[in-house]
């Protein structure tokens, strides 16, 4: 690192990432206000919601892979992350299948419930 | 912290000077030190008073599931206890609530965690890896005394007008949430401080682990390659990654709930909850789930961090008293590590009962018996290890020898809970109760005792008594049988772990309705072997039993007591640095060891575990010295280039 | 003694402690952010439709703020690019332009944070909701604080064995009023109290005698019971007392401490009971929009909040815009052959409209025309507030709410749902993450010298480690971003 031609590098890499997260969040806000994103009919679409996270999933590794320079970091940092993001999903999974359980949806009385609306306005 | 960084660099420099560490004033040599000893040290006393604080609490409930109809003994007088006894100076349903809660958070939160992973990590790690203190002493310092302020907070919620936290060890949601709302201030009821303090705990204990794995993994000295590594510093590890990716669930479930208590929110209240009879003001939509999922994602965890550092303690002390070496030790440390992953995905079977579905159930219940094979592997291993060895039965050596069977009895009944089914009749009896306080109580706390026993000598340079140790151990064997093995029995026939008056309720009705047989009651009261007068033992004698055992067994830990504080001064002197003969590199340090530990750099040169090497000239063969009789017939081990002992695994 | 490996790399690792470290406080960082998320995802996806609160759409709760969260967004990661040049500029051994840039990095959390608070202040003050009894919901503005209780108290009643009253904090004015211990155990009755820190210290002794008195009416009682009395006379100690106050005092009481209420009488939740004379309960509302999601679509023409309003205008005015959004919803599932699926038809684009109550004398200035601008305003910027448009529409109305016809009320605080609840946990706690991080940031500069002079590379470290904690903040907001104010 200490040699000035790989500092300029570095920073011209910096910059461009910095760019490119500013040009991310433009996309981001279009995603949710813009009607060319609007799949669905009028209303609020779960397209956006899709589409929002994996810009953001791009920007986030941007900024760990560059900024936190996680590209040239050693295994053990990865080892130690990899473990940590697999109990995280594991949390978020598994919480949500807990309240929605693929078994129990068949014979759920709720559902009786969950659809009481038959009429239209 | 300019001042801070100043005083780094005049810790730096006093390492080079003795003559500096001399004139420390007492305060910041005993009370805000940075030494690995000294916190490991303040660590212990402090959770030593606090599991003699939980196990008061426990007697009181005792009194009152064994004696459901008389004054407690002692205690009617004392000003405090007047808001929480009834006329009589009976125990109130109240008064068993809050003091069932908080043995539970003080023994695991503030008694055993801190005094395993606290004291002795503290303590011993460092030493054993050959490092001159912790990675970051000032976080040390740091996470020692949010560890205080926490425990302080629980033992000051006693003295608020709301009393402490009465809504169980697990505080689950919207129990938690809803009482004590009617206080004017809500911040100082118990409920709350007790999230309060637990934010502190956790604060402590992710530095600690971040310190722990930090120091573990960058601090090895030379030649302690992972494979090098006493089972103890694995077994550190193992647990510094349970507390740093475990417990900040928790913290976001303790974050949530103090929203839900202070600023109304409904994370975990659910719409149209009734209070009393009355609508709650809040606008609903929660999930009381959602806690119990965080809970018990660290919770369940948190078992292994109470067992894996007994284990370890355990592992150490068997092959230095058996003169071999740990049977099967790189299988132990796969075990342990699988362990450490398992724990993550098993917790949801503490929740059998919250109406999951089968699919989930079934996965959790897989994995749960699957995690049974690590525990087992480490249990057999230890074992094994005493195969065929001379042992030499002093006190430490007891204490582990007990730990196995006590654990294994916990483990073993454990497993009908790990499947649903039988969890329905199970869940929330005494039988739950036996089967943790199996595992914790007998289990790692005479783990615990083991290790206070063997590291003594390096810590006050000083032999604790052996008479008095066997006078701990041998009627602390039999009482902690006696109190947990008939909650076996009454888990079965029935008994609820929360009825504070140990099941006399059943008994009158049972009394009053016994001319209609087969109504809800009736059933109930034969269930719980209540109503026939004429059995040699009913169920519900067993009480006495247990509760007799738990205030013996109280009484037979005054011999430690005085051993503990006595031997500093009247013990045998230990007459050399390595008293037990034993391996591994804490006894290579002067006794007791000095601020930055080690006289010279210490090299490790084998295995931890090297007694009766075939041609050796003692028994043992310490990780610290380099013997040229040895080295000349095996590999490269004597002066091993740069490259091997740096070699990570 | 010198820990080892305090600003080299340790070569197997290839890791100083400090960057190990940073590294295993981040792993535990992204669990409590995991947890959070989690319970996000946990949240939105268990509401049952038509039980629980709907999840407020995120651009509508946020019209006014998606771009101030946009904004932030820039603020965040020019602050992050700032980090890493200042790091660079740290390697390069250039002080200078290291102060620039991170003082250009702090300068940046201030702005943050100043965007949050403009944020937080116009959620907590000026947006309001009150759901009514058949769940029917207005949003708007509670005007003056009203949604306390008014009251005239004359008599206190309250335990000796709690805590302090919490009334005492609903008292109003700053003048303590007069009071005289009329009823309660001997030896207080009589007494006259002028102040607050008088009440104080009265109330611990009366509490401490009082306590006294039980303790020995207990020992006398086990006494008689191990004597063998078979009826001992039962404990009983006086242990309520009653306050009169000299002239009738102002209080207004937060309806969240008070259990019930009549004309006469406040009982608050801590047991405390104020006799006096009801002043006024009613809540002064500004309505802005109706919100009928969890309201049957059959009885949304008879909600209680139609009689709450009380303008066929306004009513007429929901209707006309609700019908012509189920045209438009119509004509797109025709054009696509389908049926309208049921969340359509009980979602938000349907249910909230905006609504305009014109005060008195402005009725007039409502053609037909206006009403068809309120439905464009409604549709392209469907509003929790409406603030803004109100301009257009003239002085609204205001109106009274009878408290017995309120459910549930509150500003758009973290009580008012689930979503504002993990909304203003999650930022709030990432708001606490800028500030500190800041903070250790701005050590480094102001501070930093002494040790740039000394070991430059170990600053630099230092830099580093701060700045991979700083890139951490950055990456959250980038999650929290989008799923709190744009989806």
């Amino acid at each position: 690192m200490a040699d000035a031609h790989e500092l300029t590098k570095t920073k011209k890499s910096f910059a461009a990432v910095g760019i490119a997260l500013l040009v991310f969040t433009v996309v981001t806000v279009t995603i949710g206000l813009a009607p060319i994103f609007d799949f669905g009919p009028p209303g609020p679409d779960g397209m956006d919601f899709v589409l929002g996270l994996a810009v953001a999933t791009v920007k986030a590794s941007l900024v760990a892979l560059i900024f936190m320079h996680l590209n040239h970091e050693k295994g053990l940092i990865y080892k130690i992350l990899l473990f940590t993001v697999l109990f995280a999903t594991g949390l978020m999974v598994l919480t949500l299948f807990a309240d929605i359980d693929p078994i129990r949806e068949q014979f759920d009385t709720l559902q009786t419930t969950r659809g009481w609306l038959t009429e239209k306005p | 912290m300019s001042a801070a960084t100043a005083h780094e660099h005049a810790e730096a420099h006093g390492g080079h000077d003795d003559h500096h560490e001399h004139h420390d004033p007492f305060w910041k040599k005993y009370i805000f030190s940075t030494d690995h000893k000294v916190i490991g040290i303040q660590y212990g006393f402090t959770s030593l008073v606090f599991l003699a604080f939980g196990f008061f609490l426990m007697m009181v409930m005792r009194w009152s599931i064994a004696y459901p109809d008389r004054a407690v003994p002692l205690l009617a007088d004392w000003p405090w206890f007047q808001a929480w006894l009834d006329d009589g100076g009976k125990v109130t349903g109240d008064l068993y609530n809050m003091f069932g809660a908080m043995h539970g958070t003080i023994m695991v939160f503030l008694g055993i965690v801190p005094l395993a992973f606290g004291a002795f990590g503290n303590y011993v790690t460092p030493l054993q890896i050959g490092a001159p203190d912790m990675a970051f002493p000032r976080l040390n310092m740091a996470s020692y005394w949010l560890y205080l302020l926490g425990g302080a907070l629980m033992f000051v919620s006693f003295f608020l007008p709301s009393g402490a936290a009465k809504a169980g060890w697990t505080n689950y949601s919207p129990l938690a949430t809803t009482t004590d709302l009617h206080y004017g201030d809500l911040f100082w009821t118990g409920q709350t401080q007790w999230l309060v303090a637990m934010a502190l705990l956790i604060s402590s204990s992710l530095l600690g682990a971040v310190n722990f794995i930090c120091t573990i993994i960058n601090l090895r000295c030379k030649g302690m390659t992972w494979m090098r590594l006493p089972f103890f510093v694995w077994a550190m590890l193992v647990t510094g990654f349970l507390l740093l990716l475990a417990f900040p669930p928790l913290e976001v479930a303790a974050i949530m709930q103090l929203m839900d208590r202070l600023a109304g929110t409904s994370f975990f209240v659910p719409s149209g909850l009734n209070v009393s009879g009355m609508a709650f003001d809040a606008a609903g939509g929660g999930s009381p789930l959602l806690y119990q999922h965080l809970f018990w994602f660290l919770a369940h965890p948190e078992v292994y961090v109470l067992i894996l550092p007994a284990i370890a303690i355990v592992a150490e002390i068997i092959p230095c008293n058996t003169r071999k070496p740990l049977w099967g030790y790189k299988t132990m440390v796969y075990a342990v590590m699988v362990l450490g992953f398992l724990a993550f995905i098993v917790w949801a079977h503490h929740m059998y009962i919250t109406g999951m579905g089968p699919a989930i159930s079934t996965f959790f219940q897989t994995t749960t018996v699957l995690i049974s094979v690590p525990s087992v592997i480490l249990i057999t291993s230890l074992l094994i290890s005493m195969w065929g060895g001379s042992i030499r039965f002093n006190t430490p050596m007891l204490f582990a020898t007990a730990f196995i069977p006590m654990f294994g009895i916990g483990g073993l009944t454990g497993l009908p809970l790990a499947f649903s089914l039988p969890d329905l009749h199970l869940h929330d009896t005494y039988y739950v109760i036996g089967h943790f306080h199996y595992v914790v109580a007998p289990g790692t706390i005479f783990a615990l005792f083991a290790g206070i026993y063997h590291w003594y000598p390096k810590i006050t340079g000083r032999m604790m008594s052996s008479k008095l140790g066997h006078l701990h151990f041998w009627p602390s064997l039999i009482f902690m049988n006696g109190i947990f093995s008939p909650m076996f029995f009454q888990g079965m026939a029935g008994f609820h772990r929360r009825a504070f008056d140990g099941g006399k309720a059943y008994e009158q009705i049972s009394q009053q309705i016994f001319a209609e047989p087969n109504t809800f009651f009736a059933n109930i009261a034969e269930m719980l072997h209540v109503i026939d007068a004429d059995a040699p033992l009913r169920m519900i004698d067993l009480n006495l039993v247990t509760s007799g055992s738990a205030w013996l067994l109280a009484v037979f830990q005054v011999p430690f007591i005085i051993n503990l504080f006595l031997s500093v001064f009247i013990g045998k002197k230990v007459s050399s640095d390595n008293p037990w003969n034993a391996t591994t590199l804490e006894w290579a340090t002067p006794t007791p060891p000095p601020h930055g530990n080690f006289a010279k750099e210490p090299v490790a040169y084998r295995g931890p575990y090297e007694y009766s090497v075939p041609g050796a000239p003692r028994d043992f063969t310490p990780q610290f010295e380099t013997d040229p009789s040895l080295t000349a017939g095996s590999e490269h081990d004597s002066e091993p280039s740069e490259e091997i002992i740096l070699s990570a695994h | 003694m010198e820990i080892p490996y305090e600003v080299t790399p340790r070569r197997d690792t290839g890791l100083y402690n400090a960057k190990l470290g940073i590294w295993l406080f981040l792993a535990s960082e992204v669990m409590l952010f995991g947890g959070l998320f989690s319970a996000y995802v946990f949240m939105r996806l268990g509401i049952q439709d038509g039980v629980d609160n709907p999840w407020p759409w995120g651009v509508s709760v946020h019209k006014n703020f998606v771009w101030l969260g946009a904004i932030n967004t820039i603020v965040l990661i020019a602050s992050s690019v700032g980090v890493v040049f200042a790091w660079v500029a740290l390697k390069e051994r250039n002080w200078r332009r290291y102060q620039i840039y991170m003082y250009f990095v702090v300068a940046c959390a201030v702005v943050f944070m100043c965007i949050k608070t403009v944020e937080y202040n116009s959620k907590l003050n000026h947006h309001h909701g009150i759901k009514l009894v058949d769940n029917s919901v207005m949003e708007g503005t509670i005007l003056n604080k009203t949604d306390r209780i008014s009251f005239k108290g004359e008599k206190l009643t309250f335990s000796l064995n709690g805590a302090l009253p919490a009334v005492l904090r609903d008292l109003e004015g700053d003048a303590f009023p007069k009071f005289k211990v009329t009823e309660g155990p001997e030896g207080t009755v009589g007494v006259e109290i002028q102040s607050l820190s008088q009440f104080k210290g009265w109330f611990a002794d009366s509490r401490r005698a009082a306590s006294e008195r039980l303790t020995e009416e207990r020992k006398r009682f086990r006494g008689e019971l191990a004597g063998g009395a078979a009826n001992p006379k039962p404990v009983s100690v006086v242990s309520s007392v009653t306050l009169t106050a000299a002239e009738p005092f102002g209080l207004s009481g937060s309806p969240r401490k008070i259990v019930a209420h009549t004309e006469t009488a406040l009982n608050y939740k801590d047991g405390v009971k104020v006799e006096g004379k009801l002043v006024n309960d009613d809540v002064l509302f500004e309505v802005h929009e109706v919100d009928l999601q969890l309201v049957l679509p059959t009885k949304q023409r008879d909600s209680v909040v139609w009689s709450v309003i009380n303008d066929e205008h306004a009513k007429q005015q929901f209707f006309t815009s609700q019908s012509k959004k189920y045209q438009e919803l119509l004509e797109y599932y025709k054009k696509h052959g389908g049926v309208i699926p049921e969340e359509q038809l009980r979602g938000r684009f349907l249910n909230v409209q905006y609504v305009h109550v014109a005060a008195e004398g402005h009725e007039g200035e409502h053609g037909k025309e206006d009403k068809h601008a309120d439905v464009h305003t409604s549709q392209s910027n469907p509003t929790a507030g409406g603030g803004e448009g109100e301009g257009k529409h003239g002085p609204s109305k205001h109106i009274a709410v009878a408290r017995d016809k309120i459910k549930f009320m509150g500003n758009h605080g973290p009580r008012y749902g689930t979503y504002y609840a993990i909304y203003f946990t999650m930022t709030a706690l990432h708001g606490l993450h800028v500030i500190g991080g800041a903070l250790v940031l701005l050590f480094f500069v102001v501070f930093g010298k002494k040790l740039y002079l000394k070991n430059p590379e170990h600053l630099a470290n230092r830099v580093e480690v701060g700045g991979l904690f700083w890139h951490f903040v950055d990456l959250v907001w980038i999650f929290l971003f989008p799923i709190m104010y744009l989806l």
